[in-house]
């Protein structure tokens, strides 16, 4: 029963992170159409920001800066590359992104190297006790940090110009462009929004007890892009909900490991994947996504 | 009630004198979209400031785009300005983008409203102010939308896509209003609204330009559109056909025939088609629609329509824009399923096949917005048309085998010989997107007729076309009907092309068939005349 309690705190914190990189993405998508898979890579560039950069600027900064750098290279992918094929087919502009991960993961893979960076997280490897559960303090500070900004964009998103500008840019680009929404800033500024976003989750997301930032944290901050498909990937309530679900599988899947053992090892990273095919199978378009309606 | 303009400068006077400079002027404007020829060509019209515009003409005619180009929202759609210009107050608009089209003053109401279904009608009103960079002003512009529209005052907390078609409309133009418009454009506002609510809206028009608003108003109902304009311009084709002031207009000849499908007698009456049937193949079989009801979530498309159409007959469905014209066909197809009733074709009960067993009755379709493969050749494209009569599988045409090669070779015999009763035989081995508008619409009708259907349904054959093309196309479809005995279920705008060819009209209007019989019945009907000519007759009620 600890344990159940153990994981399922573990696993809501970890599904907050997941929500944020998932927000992101669907934020993306809405505001562009474009499903971005160099999401990840975006990620890994902003936590390797601030785990470089903490030493000499602390903490605090250096996640600000993180999150700078992510939103300033997603900016210029939408500028310089996204917005000049604009038009063309769903999947060119895929492929498009997966390209501009392969370049982006190529490099800062050499760059990290065989090291693992530390993000020198103010609360380190402690632990709090609940009854006989024990939560790592940086897993609540996640946890808690995250909550507040994923409230923080929902009532941006609900109550500011920016957020109703957003939403009808999102549900007709032409109608709203007629009421002097401008689309390109709106496309800037969702694209920024999300590599800020996917920063400050990568930051957390190799904080304890993860070890640190290394090769491989991209790769596993991907999984949040079934998290925004389970969620409907149009739909910011959508992605919520996804990276809780994806977040709770992955953890209950690591944490009972030995029971699930006939399954084969590391099937906590391979369960969200799972899970978001047996989604679809019964709601083609998501939880929350809008279904595809073709008027003939 | 409202005032939109104090804070600029107005002319003296409420009508403007003929010599001053326009506000809105379009000079010598032609519009293309991609490789698809002209949608405008050399068109010119000034609006003066505080005037009321209307601009009419048939789908197609390019009315739309006309907008489209002054709005700076063209390129969205893919469309591009060719040559000529359009100013405001001296200053040249072209070629700005939408966004900053609107900061100059100019909004566009997009045709079919185009609300923001998920916002509320709160949140609608905000987007369309937000433009508009004085908190002060836009809060002005909320009261004063809902002053004008006490409805949506109402209804603000409810989300846009559940306000009823009116409402929507006044959603619509009441958050154009918040960007504080000079000139306000009004893509088709009557669409597919009920006569009373149409007078309203028309009320409302007058309204917004009596606090100084310039108006350019696009509508297919011509009746309230004159009524409220004050002067008129008829699109035809991408050419301005007709303008006047529009009293003049309403009053001539022309507009009533043409949009008001009065034949007068003064020789421009159209000749019944005199039947020459030729036919060897069996005749097709009764299609008989029962007490067809459609319903999507709350809206009821078609509400409890019956007719019947007899063998080697031409019916006619006709009705305004939204009438449930479209949804007919598409039942009619198996495409929808209806909430209630069913349609029959001789034992077959056709509500409850799905497309393609349907098709394989020989019942066959043109789409309105024409539905061709644009790389492919004319000849492909009819060569898909025969696919269904096609029995050679994947395998044994990929390898070509001899059965599919002779297969191959009569198919392409009957193709040649339907591209030649349609006049297509020189286009043949030319891609479809080179083709003129037109010869499209021939193309899409000719790969109905290759399957060599016994039942054959049109939905606007004629859209956009000119007179002269309209002609040609009622006689390629008369002769179509007589060499193949075929029965004809024809949607259309086009009152002069459905009384030439028509045995029979329904017409719909708001989903519910209101009259029934002869062409000539039809149109003395008096409740036709009011719902789809828009002649108007006094109208009581507030109609909302």
């Amino acid at each position: 029963m600890t344990q159940l309690f153990e994981l399922t705190i573990n696993g809501l914190s970890l599904g907050a992170i997941y929500a944020l990189i998932a927000i992101g993405f669907v934020l993306v998508f809405k505001a562009t159409g474009i499903v971005n898979f160099a999401h990840g890579s975006i990620l890994l560039l902003g936590a390797y920001v601030a785990a470089r950069t903490q030493g000499d600027l602390g903490f605090w900064l250096a996640l600000g800066l993180g999150a700078a750098a992510a939103a300033t290279a997603a900016m210029i992918m939408e500028v310089l590359i996204m917005r000049r094929v604009r038009g063309v087919e769903a999947g060119v502009l895929a492929i498009i992104t997966l390209g501009v991960d392969v370049i982006l993961l190529t490099e800062l893979s050499r760059r990290i190297g065989a090291d693992i960076l530390a993000t020198g997280a103010p609360w380190g490897s402690e632990v709090v006790r609940v009854g006989d559960a024990a939560i790592p303090e940086a897993r609540v500070a996640a946890a808690v940090i995250a909550v507040l900004v994923i409230g923080a964009f929902v009532t941006a998103f609900r109550k500011t110009d920016w957020g109703v500008a957003m939403r009808a840019a999102a549900a007709d680009g032409k109608t709203a462009s007629l009421m002097g929404v401008r689309l390109n800033r709106v496309a800037m500024s969702a694209w920024a929004l999300a590599g800020a976003l996917a920063a400050l989750a990568g930051v957390f997301f190799v904080s304890f007890p993860s070890p640190g930032l290394d090769n491989a944290t991209g790769l596993q901050a991907l999984a949040a892009i079934p998290a925004a498909v389970i969620g409907g990937l149009d739909s910011i309530a959508g992605a919520l909900v996804g990276g809780i679900i994806v977040g709770l599988v992955a953890t209950y899947c690591a944490g009972y490991q030995d029971e699930l053992s006939f399954l084969g090892r590391g099937l906590g990273q391979v369960a969200p994947y799972a899970v978001m095919f047996l989604v679809l199978l019964v709601r083609p378009s998501g939880l929350f996504g809008t279904q595809a309606v073709n008027r003939v | 009630m409202i005032d939109n303009a104090t804070d600029r400068p107005r002319s003296p006077g409420d009508t403007p004198a003929p010599t001053a400079s326009p506000l809105l002027r379009i000079q010598n404007l032609t519009v293309s979209y991609g490789d698809a020829g002209a949608a405008l060509s050399d068109v010119s019209i000034d609006v003066a400031e505080r005037e009321i515009v209307a601009v009419l003409g048939s789908n197609g005619a390019g009315k739309s785009t006309l907008l489209r180009a002054i709005s700076g929202s063209l390129a969205l759609e893919g469309g591009q300005i060719e040559s000529g210009s359009v100013e405001l107050a001296g200053q040249r608009i072209t070629g700005l983008g939408a966004a900053d089209v609107v900061r100059r003053g100019v909004v566009q109401v997009p045709e079919g409203r185009q609300i923001f279904k998920d916002l509320t009608v709160e949140e609608n009103l905000r987007a369309g102010g937000l433009a508009l960079s004085d908190r002060s002003a836009r809060r002005e512009g909320r009261d004063r939308a809902y002053e004008l529209f006490p409805r949506l005052a109402e209804r603000r907390t409810q989300k846009g896509g559940l306000l009823s078609g009116g409402e929507q409309q006044m959603l619509a133009i009441g958050r154009a209003l918040m960007a504080k418009p000079q000139v306000l454009l009004l893509d088709e506002p009557s669409l597919g609204l009920a006569p009373q609510i149409v007078e309203q809206i028309g009320g409302i028009i007058q309204e917004i330009n009596a606090t100084g608003t310039t108006v350019v108003l696009v509508e297919q109902n011509a009746g309230m559109a004159l009524r409220v304009a004050g002067r008129a311009f008829v699109l035809e084709v991408g050419r301005v056909a007709l303008e006047g002031p529009a009293a003049e207009l309403a009053a001539s000849d022309e507009v009533q025939e043409r949009y008001l499908g009065v034949v007068r007698d003064h020789g421009a009456a159209i000749e019944k088609r005199v039947r020459r049937p030729q036919s060897t193949r069996p005749a097709p079989h009764e299609l008989s629609v029962e007490n067809l009801t459609v319903r999507f979530g709350g809206i009821t498309a078609l509400e409890d329509v019956s007719f019947r159409v007899e063998p080697g007959s031409t019916h006619a469905i006709i009705g305004p824009n939204g009438a449930g014209k479209s949804t007919c066909i598409n039942v009619l197809t198996g495409v929808y399923k209806p909430t209630e009733g069913r349609v029959t074709y001789g034992d077959d009960v056709l509500t409850s096949k799905r497309p393609h067993q349907v098709a394989k009755l020989g019942i066959s379709r043109t789409f309105q917005n024409i539905a061709l493969s644009p790389e492919a050749s004319v000849e492909e494209n009819l060569l898909l048309g025969r696919h269904r009569r096609s029995k050679s599988g994947f395998v044994a045409s990929a390898l070509a085998l001899p059965g599919a090669r002779k297969e191959r070779a009569e198919q392409i015999g009957i193709v040649r010989d339907v591209a030649e009763r349609l006049g297509l035989t020189r286009l043949l081995e030319r891609p479809v997107h080179e083709l003129p508008y037109g010869d499209r619409k021939r193309v899409e009708l000719a790969r109905a007729a290759a399957a060599a259907p016994y039942v054959l349904l049109l939905d606007e054959p004629v859209a956009g076309m000119d007179h002269t093309e309209s002609a040609r196309m009622s006689e390629l479809i008369g002769d179509l009907r007589d060499q193949l005995g075929l029965s004809i279920i024809l949607v259309e705008h086009d009152m002069a092309f459905v009384m030439g060819l028509a045995d029979r009209v329904t017409v719909l209007d708001f989903g519910k068939c209101i009259a029934e019989g002869t062409p000539e019945e039809v149109q003395r009907n008096p409740d036709v005349l009011r719902a789809y000519l828009g002649v108007a007759e006094t109208t009581t009620g507030d109609g909302s």
